[in-house]
Order: structure tokens, then C-alpha cells, then sequence
């Protein structure tokens, strides 16, 4: 089933590419339909993708059709005639995105696939088509043995980024932080890209021999989030990261697992990176990664030192040309042996990727870093402002200045006074807010490919 | 040849009785110094810190705005003082909630709470002390001078009225005795050996002098000749004194001491070059940097004896001697000319542009180029005989 749903999802989304690559509009919506006919003894799968809005606009159907010939004769297990859909599902997307531009269906006899894995794979699949397609919003629907749950796959904040040739646009909505530490309202909702270098990767020869052909490579973009941009004294740690790729990953990637262990922690102050479980691999569509920071250095100060954990999302962007396949079947082919020797490919080049990612995370970590540095010098500063304070105070002889001190911060003595000094000192220092354009721009921005710098903050 | 004592100052009693005349259409204030009580210090430095609470209670940043001391746009020029810092200036801010401002925050804040004891318990320390009490905070000595000055400039208090000395670096010689504010009696007759400045110029007291000119001294090394050649005998009664380059308050102080107590002409000896000049206009004029303190610094009354560039070509001081202007030179001279002060002396703007035309400077060691012991034997007893200074 997964397969099948692939193939058919990466016709179109070759079509959308094409349109892509002509600069042309990439917004509107894809609804996935999955629904159970319980026939007299086999239960069959039906499915239904229908597209609407500009980012289809004139796909030649004909070619599509043909496409979809080969597909169904290809296919496996068979594919039999389908039931159309309930009009109904399909009048709640037209309203919201216009007219269908297109319409498939398929139906495929297979009870063994309708698990709640099967369905995480689709959503994974799904999920890694928005990554480069943000711009297009997805509505997955099951109805599978009366169950049915819905998925929608929505972006608040986009960005176009041009890669090469490749218009993307990404999704860089990110997480707000811990409420009780911001304004309301005076934080950053969208991530700020970063662009790592283009790194041309080696085909192994036992993707060669089947057939894939020209120029690969990959191109590494990194995405911290929350973003802390309008909070320059607020220090931040890396805890989580997430790899992502425009090349589905559905299974356990060795390559990804056994990363932590190629990577140099010391030389980037961690601890240790580790593999998050396989259940996180299947249902996050990435592999995840746990990092820890040494903090044996000064526990206590650590401790008293507001820091806001951030995740770091790493888009791996793989491209391929190839000047002597142009058809749409041939595309869709190479995109299939890319993603069957995907791990055959990452591990030729495995010197090469890691020394990519490892100066990413290294850049990440540098503005991490510098971070700590600033809110240590606050911190010394801070200490002497406020012992400097209470030592004038305390000795004034002045019943007046005292307490007008007193009353200002409402304590009753000056060990009061010099905790409550304290307290909003360091808040008012922590977190020092400065709107910055990038942050609260309400337009989305269109960037040239490299415009950002490698660190995102600096 | 010994001339007469009454030809010898002749001129020099001529210019005293002008300058005297001067005096005292001068503002009364010009020569007392304001005296600001310890309550009033304490009061003000109060009001800071009540500024910084009351910004936290706010839960906004505390800031403090300090008049910006380099700027030339917050000084203003007035013959009878010279430089002095305007009534409406601009500031600098240090922020609190700034890495890059917050140590000079907090290094302000501690400055003030040493002066805040200072004060109370009326005992005195010197920047050496503050800067070693905690060199990690500091960084260094500068830091510790600059921040004492704008502390002085922010609260309108002189340094001294802060309880904080400064050890001096200037030095003096000649017909000069006094007493120090802890009782001790000096005297400046030695020929061999000067006297430092003293560190408290505000304490001094019963000054008792005769003579009859006061000669500053760009150089320490001039200064030192000058005491070997044994000049203060030979030009006696007078009172030489240096700076050792750029004067530090204390030598400035002194010799404004010296201008209130004993109305004396006061002459500079400097190289010529732009150099010597901007530190001639220090003594006499001020500087931005302290023009807050301008009445308690200036002397508008310096002449200036020598080198004069003009003297070059009249005393045909050999070419080898001289050095070309670079162009900082040429610069710093350019920037000389454009000064507010320069407008009223016409004599020191024409020796300027002379300097400026024949390209050349020189120091005031190229005398002995004409004869080893042309400076204290010739140049200097002529010069001062027959009102050579402009």
C-alpha cells in the first residue's frame, strides 16, 4: 500500500517540481483519501489523491494518464478497479482551495497492510513531502474498519529558498518558548535558515549499475528553534536534534544511527549525542538525537542561569541531475533508486557528510557558546552591581534614602532589598528584548540561494 | 655677564603689573574654589543609587548617562577661563543590561561605593589603591583613571572632593616653600634634586615664594638640564616645574595654585611642534576631557616663551637639527589652528602658519647645536630680558 501511495504521490510531485523549476506559484492543497471496502471475503484498500490550487495548474493529464498506465501494470499486488470517493470529502476541499486539478484514484487488495504502521509510514512519507513543499497543505484521511482519523499537514510560517535550480519552500514555524519567560506576544514564531555548504556526493557503484546516473549531491540546511533572535542575553541549549531530507528515510537508517558516534562531542563541548528509538524514527519521519552537554564544570552557576532549550532541525536536500533524463518515468525511476540506495550512498560518502554536519553543529554550537559567554559577563557584572548598591545603602546614614529604597522595592530591610534587587536584575538583564526586523517582518521573505550566513545569529 | 636683577625683569615685572590689572576684573570664583560638603557627595552619590532601584522596581534596565567628556561638540570656549564643558551636553550611556557596557556598569558602581566610604569616613585613597583592590574587575589602571574622572564630571564634584588622590607625575624646583595638608614642610630651593608634586594641591598651605616668573617645562629631560645648568640660581628668584609631557591634574592644579597665590607671569618652554603646542594649550586653556573642572585647571595667562618657530630663523638653528613635519604633524597642526582659542592670539596663530610654511619642527634640544649651554645661558636669560614670548 505504502508503495503504491508513493509512487502515485511521486508522479505528482515530479509534475510540481517541474512547475518549481519555472518559478511558478507553489500553494494550494493535496488531500489523501484511504477508506476499506469490506468485500464478501477480502478486504480491500481504496485510495484517492486529489490536488487543487495554482501548485497544479496546468499538469497535462494525458501525460499523467499515461504515467499512470505503466504504474497500475507495475504495480504490486494487483490493483483493481476503484470506488470513487465520498463526494463530500471532496466538496470540502474544493471549498477550500478551488476546483480539483486533479484526480486519482486506486484500489489495492491487501488486508496484511492496513496496520497503524503502515499508516505512520504514509504520514512519514507525507510529512517529508511538506518539507520542501510547505507552501502546499496536506489532508490525510483514513477510514479503516469504521475507524477514522484525520491528519493535517499545515504551515504557519513558510519560506522560499532557492537551492541550485529548486525553488523549496520550507516550513519554519518553531516552537515558542517557556511562556512564563517571554512577553506575550514578543517572541518568534518562524525559524531563520541557515545554509550549509553544497556537498557533492559519490554514487556507489552498485547504484550505477542500476541505472543511476549523473550528478549527486547534498545540501545541508539547519534550523534552530525556538528562535531567540528578539532575547540576545538569554542563553540557549542544544538538546534535541532532528534530520530531515526531501528523500523519504521509512526505515532504520544505519547510517543515521551510528552518527553520534562519528562525531567529535569534545571538540564541539557535548558530552554525547544518541539515536532517539526506532518508534521516534517511524513516527517523526527523521532520525532523532538526544545531546548532552558536559556540566561538571560549574553545576551551580548552570543551574541559576536562565537558558532556553532549543532543537535543531537539519534538512538534508538532496539533488540530483541527470542531462539525459528528462521524462517524467524516468525521474520518478531515479527518485526511487535514490531513495533504495540512499543508505548505499550516505555511507560512500560518510567521511565526507560527517565533516559536513559536524562543522553545521559547530557553527550551531559557536553562537551557543558565545551566548554563555555574554550572560556570564552579565552575570559577574551583576554581582558587583548589586553588592556596590546594598554596601551604599546599608551604610547611608540617611533615614530618607533608605527608605525611599525600601518602598520602591517593598521590603521592609536591606537583606530583603537585596534579594528583590536581585531577582529583577537578573530578569530584567535575562531577558532583554529587542524586536528585530527578521523576527516580526509580517511579509515572507524570498532569499537568494547562500544569502543567510552559515550562523544563524551572528 | 650677570645683569642686574631689576634689568633682568624688567620686562617681567611690566607683563606682571598687566596681567595683575587683569586679575581683577576677573570673576571672584575663578580663584575660590568651590567647596562641596561631604553631605552634599554623599547625597549625590545616594541619588544615583536611588536611580538604579527605582529603575529595577520598574523592572526596567538601570542606565546611566555620563556627559560625554571627548566630545568637542560639548565644550565651549570663553577667554577668561578657556575651555569649559557646556550647560547642555551630550551623554554617553552605559547600560546595565549590555554585555559589552555592563562591566563598565558595574565597574562605575563600585568606584562610587569606594568614594561613598571615602567620603564617610573622611580618608583618602588613590587610584593605585582602587585598581589593586580588585584588578580582576578593572583590567587595568586606565580604566580605574577614566572612570574616576567621569564619576567627578557625572556628579560635579572635583576628584579631590571625592577622596581620591592620584599620585603625581610632574615635577618642581626653585623659590618655592609650603606646607602639605598633614603638616609637612616643603621645600623646592634644592638645586640638584626636584620635588614631586604634591598629590593634594587643595591642602596646601603657606606658601611662601619670592619669585618672580613661574617657567613650565614641556619635557622631564629639558627639566633636568635646566636643574644641572643650575638655572633657578641663575635666574633666581623662580620656580620651574614640568609636567613631564601631557600634565596630569595634579601638575595643573599646581600650576594654577601657583597662578592664584602668587600672580606671577607664567611662561611654557616647549618643543616646536604641534605636539608641544596642544600641551602648552592644556596648561593654559584645558582640555576636553576635563573641561568640567576648567575653572580649577586653567591658567589663560601662560605665555608662550619658547621654542618659538620664528626663533629657528632668527637664531639660524643649523638645518640638521631640524626634523620635517609628518603629516600628523600637519594634521594635528591644521586641527591646532581651527581651535576656538587660537582665534584670540593672533601671535600664536602667525608663529603657527610659520610653522606650517616652512615645514619643519624642532625640539628645544637643537639649541645645543649652536652651543652646549645655549638654552640656559643665552636663549632662556635673553628671552626673558627682553619679553621674547607671545
Amino acid at each position: 500500500m505504502v508503495m503504491e501511495m508513493q509512487q502515485v504521490l511521486r508522479l505528482i510531485m515530479q509534475m510540481a517540481k517541474q512547475r518549481q523549476q519555472l518559478g511558478l506559484r507553489t500553494a494550494g492543497g493535496l488531500l489523501v483519501l484511504l477508506w476499506t471496502d469490506t468485500g464478501a471475503s477480502t478486504q480491500k484498500i481504496n485510495c484517492t489523491v486529489a490536488a487543487a490550487g495554482p501548485w497544479c495548474t496546468g499538469i497535462q493529464i494525458e501525460a499523467l494518464q499515461l504515467v499512470l498506465a505503466d504504474l497500475k501494470d507495475s504495480m504490486f499486488p494487483c490493483v483493481w478497479p476503484h470506488h470513487e470517493p465520498d463526494p463530500e470529502e471532496l466538496s470540502a476541499f474544493t471549498d477550500l482551495y478551488g476546483s480539483l486539478r486533479l484526480l486519482l484514484s486506486f484500489q489495492v487488495k491487501d488486508t496484511s497492510h492496513c496496520s497503524s504502521e503502515w499508516q505512520a509510514r504514509i504520514e512519514a512519507f507525507l510529512r517529508t513531502f511538506t518539507v520542501a513543499n510547505a507552501g502546499i497543505q496536506i489532508h490525510l484521511k483514513f477510514k479503516i474498519k469504521q475507524q477514522t482519523s484525520q491528519r493535517e499537514f499545515r504551515v504557519k510560517f513558510k519560506r522560499k529558498v532557492a537551492l541550485a535550480d529548486l525553488l523549496l519552500t520550507l516550513d519554519v514555524a518553531c516552537s515558542a518558548p517557556p511562556l512564563w519567560c517571554v512577553k506575550k506576544g514578543c517572541w518568534c514564531e518562524r525559524g531563520h535558515p541557515a545554509f550549509g555548504g553544497r556537498l557533492p556526493l559519490s554514487i556507489p557503484p552498485q547504484a550505477m549499475d542500476q541505472g543511476l546516473l549523473g550528478d549527486l549531491s547534498v545540501q545541508l540546511v539547519t534550523l534552530l528553534s525556538p528562535c531567540v533572535l528578539p532575547y540576545p542575553n538569554v542563553a540557549t541549549e542544544l538538546t534535541r536534534i532532528q534530520n530531515t531530507s526531501n528523500i523519504p528515510v521509512t526505515g532504520p537508517s544505519g547510517f543515521f544511527q551510528t552518527l553520534p558516534a562519528a562525531l567529535d562531542c569534545q571538540e564541539m563541548g557535548l558530552d554525547r549525542i544518541y539515536c532517539s528509538t526506532f518508534k521516534d524514527l517511524v513516527y517523526s519521519g527523521g532520525t532523532v538525537y538526544t545531546v548532552e552537554k558536559d556540566s561538571w564544570d560549574n553545576p551551580e552557576q548552570e543551574s541559576s542561569l536562565p537558558t532556553v532549550q532549543q532543537s535543531l532541525l537539519l534538512f538534508f536536500f538532496l539533488q540530483h541531475s541527470d542531462p539525459f533524463t528528462s521524462q517524467l518515468t524516468d525521474l520518478m525511476a531515479t527518485e526511487v533508486l535514490i531513495e533504495h540506495h540512499l543508505e548505499d550512498i550516505l555511507n560512500k560518502n560518510r567521511q565526507a557528510v560527517t565533516a559536513a554536519l559536524q562543522a553545521e553543529l559547530r557553527n550551531t554550537l559557536k553562537v551557543q557558546h558565545h551566548r554563555k559567554k555574554q550572560q556570564e559577563k552579565l552575570h559577574a557584572a551583576a554581582e558587583v552591581i548589586l553588592s556596590s548598591s546594598i554596601s551604599i545603602v546599608s551604610s547611608s546614614s540617611s533615614m530618607d534614602f533608605r527608605n525611599a529604597c525600601l518602598n520602591c522595592m517593598k521590603v521592609h530591610d536591606t537583606r530583603e532589598l537585596g534579594a528583590s534587587l536581585r531577582e529583577s536584575l537578573w530578569r530584567v538583564m535575562s531577558w532583554k528584548f529587542i524586536p528585530r526586523a527578521r523576527c516580526f517582518s509580517a511579509k515572507m521573505e524570498v532569499h537568494p540561494e547562500n544569502d543567510d550566513p552559515t550562523t544563524a545569529e551572528i | 655677564m650677570e645683569l642686574h636683577v631689576d634689568e633682568q625683569f624688567s620686562e617681567i615685572e611690566k607683563l606682571r603689573a598687566e596681567l595683575l590689572a587683569n586679575v581683577d576684573v576677573m570673576a571672584d570664583w575663578q580663584r575660590a574654589e568651590e567647596e562641596i560638603s561631604h553631605q552634599e557627595i554623599l547625597n549625590r552619590i545616594e541619588g544615583i543609587i536611588l536611580g538604579v532601584v527605582t529603575s529595577l522596581s520598574k523592572d526596567e534596565a538601570p542606565v546611566l548617562a555620563l556627559p560625554n567628556r571627548s566630545s568637542w561638540a560639548n565644550v565651549s570656549f570663553d577667554s577668561t577661563i578657556g575651555l569649559q564643558m557646556s550647560s547642555r551636553q551630550s551623554v554617553v550611556t552605559i547600560r546595565s543590561d549590555c554585555p559589552s557596557s555592563a562591566a563598565k556598569f558595574a565597574q562605575i558602581l563600585k568606584i562610587l561605593s569606594v568614594i561613598y566610604r571615602l567620603v564617610q569616613s573622611n580618608s583618602y585613597a588613590t587610584k593605585r589603591d582602587i585598581y589593586y583592590n580588585n584588578t580582576q574587575l578593572f583590567g587595568s589602571q586606565k580604566a580605574v583613571d577614566s572612570i574616576v574622572d567621569d564619576i567627578s564630571c557625572m556628579l560635579k564634584v572635583p576628584r579631590r572632593s571625592l577622596h581620591v588622590l592620584a599620585t603625581s607625575k610632574g615635577l618642581i624646583s626653585g623659590d618655592l616653600c609650603y606646607m602639605e595638608e598633614d603638616g609637612t614642610r616643603i621645600d623646592c630651593h634644592s638645586s640638584s634634586a626636584a620635588v614631586s608634586v604634591s598629590s593634594n594641591i587643595s591642602g596646601i598651605k603657606n606658601i611662601i615664594s619670592a619669585a618672580k616668573f613661574v617657567l613650565i617645562i614641556e619635557k622631564d629631560a629639558t627639566f633636568q638640564r635646566l636643574l644641572d645648568d643650575d638655572f633657578c640660581t641663575k635666574l633666581s628668584p623662580c620656580i620651574i616645574i614640568t609636567g613631564k609631557g601631557v600634565p596630569d591634574v595634579n601638575s595643573r592644579l599646581m600650576v594654577k595654585k601657583l597662578w592664584d597665590e602668587l600672580h606671577i607671569p607664567i611662561f611654557a618652554l616647549v618643543d616646536a611642534d604641534p605636539h608641544g603646542i596642544e600641551i602648552m594649550c592644556i596648561y593654559k586653556y584645558g582640555s576636553v576631557a576635563m573641561s568640567f573642572e576648567a575653572h580649577s585647571l586653567t591658567v589663560p595667562s601662560v605665555m608662550w616663551l619658547g621654542l618659538l618657530p620664528s626663533d629657528l630663523q632668527r637664531l639660524r638653528v643649523p638645518e640638521d637639527a631640524l626634523i620635517p613635519l609628518t603629516k600628523r604633524d600637519e594634521s594635528k597642526l591644521s586641527s591646532l589652528l581651527e581651535r576656538p582659542y587660537l582665534t584670540s592670539q593672533p601671535d600664536w596663530q602667525k608663529e603657527m602658519k610659520l610653522m606650517q610654511q616652512s615645514k619643519v619642527k624642532a625640539e628645544i634640544q637643537s639649541l645645543t647645536a649652536i652651543a652646549p649651554d645655549f638654552l640656559t645661558n643665552i636663549y632662556l636669560p635673553n628671552k626673558l630680558r627682553y619679553g621674547g614670548w607671545v
